[in-house]
């Protein structure tokens, strides 16, 4: 493949690879991935990738509610900043 | 009212057992994420606590114009990124889209075999993708993460990370060119 006939398709494969490549506005491209074995290949490699992260997933042992919550606990209250005297007179003078 | 709307309002006035409610729906959503950025179980656990002690401290600055969701992503990104800039260096990589795409070659670009298409993968091919996607450099990582993998709207990622929409679309497109490079010898027939 001559990269230089290729890149603009290239980016646009990259750009569009999560969208549904049958819009009409992906009309072009969808043209250029049916004669083109090599950027169809790129195409195709590019959405397994995408495909496999999404599929790699991990699942939480044990709930880790509790742990945070003594954390919590151990740090007291939220802080409530309250006013200060001179603000309040500013906003309700006598 | 929805639910969170309610958790957060009392979690704002010092309820921690609504707090609680918060941490139970959104624990397993922050753990994955944690994981897919650190790459690494224990990691993810902690920041997993880190976040949502943030979370807790910080609650009362949550304006609700963006999801609860995207504002713990935010908290993870910010935890994943502290803890990474205590470790070493990162390995220094190449992400300019002509190189990229030149590592694909002027020749043939090959057809990638059949990927298995359950949700169950292998230990080499997990082995594979961690070791490439450990490549990337965080802050590709995250916006490879947060868009294609948890399916994020790109103006999401822009607000969860303070970036403008084509940065986001720039290292997306970096990240997913370097990554499809990395994963290239193992799935070439």
């Amino acid at each position: 493949m001559k990269l230089v006939d290729h890149t603009k398709y290239l980016l646009e494969i990259c750009e569009k690879v999560d969208r549904d490549i049958a819009s009409p506005t992906c009309k072009k491209l969808r043209e250029h991935l049916a004669k083109c074995p090599d950027c169809a290949a790129y195409y195709d490699s590019l959405k397994k990738t995408i495909f496999l992260y999404r599929n790699y997933d991990v699942k939480l042992k044990g709930s880790h509610v509790e742990e945070i919550l003594t954390k919590l606990e151990l740090e007291g209250p939220l802080e409530i900043k309250l006013p200060s005297l001179q603000s309040l007179r500013k906003k309700h003078p006598r | 009212m929805d639910d969170d709307t309610a958790l957060i309002a009392s979690s704002k006035a010092g309820d921690k057992r609504a707090f609680g409610k918060l941490v139970k729906k959104y624990e397993q959503m922050v753990y994955s994420f944690a994981f897919k950025i650190c790459r690494d179980p224990e990691k993810a656990e902690e920041v997993l606590q880190e976040t949502f002690i943030n979370a807790y401290r910080g609650i009362k600055s949550f304006s609700g114009k963006s999801k609860f969701s995207t504002w713990l992503y935010r908290i993870v990104t910010n935890n994943c990124l502290m803890m990474h800039r205590k470790k070493s260096h990162e390995p220094v990589v190449s992400l300019d889209e002509t190189e990229l795409l030149k590592e694909t070659g002027e020749l043939q670009v090959a057809h990638w075999g059949e990927t298995p298409h359950d949700a169950i993968l292998n230990k080499e091919l997990k082995e594979v993708l961690d070791k490439a996607i450990e490549n990337l450099p965080l802050d590709y990582r995250i916006v490879f993460v947060m868009r294609d993998v948890e399916g994020l709207s790109t103006q999401e990622v822009g607000n969860a990370l303070n970036l403008s929409v084509p940065a986001v679309k720039s290292r997306l497109h970096r990240a997913r060119l370097f990554l499809r490079n990395e994963l290239d010898p193992y799935f070439r027939k």
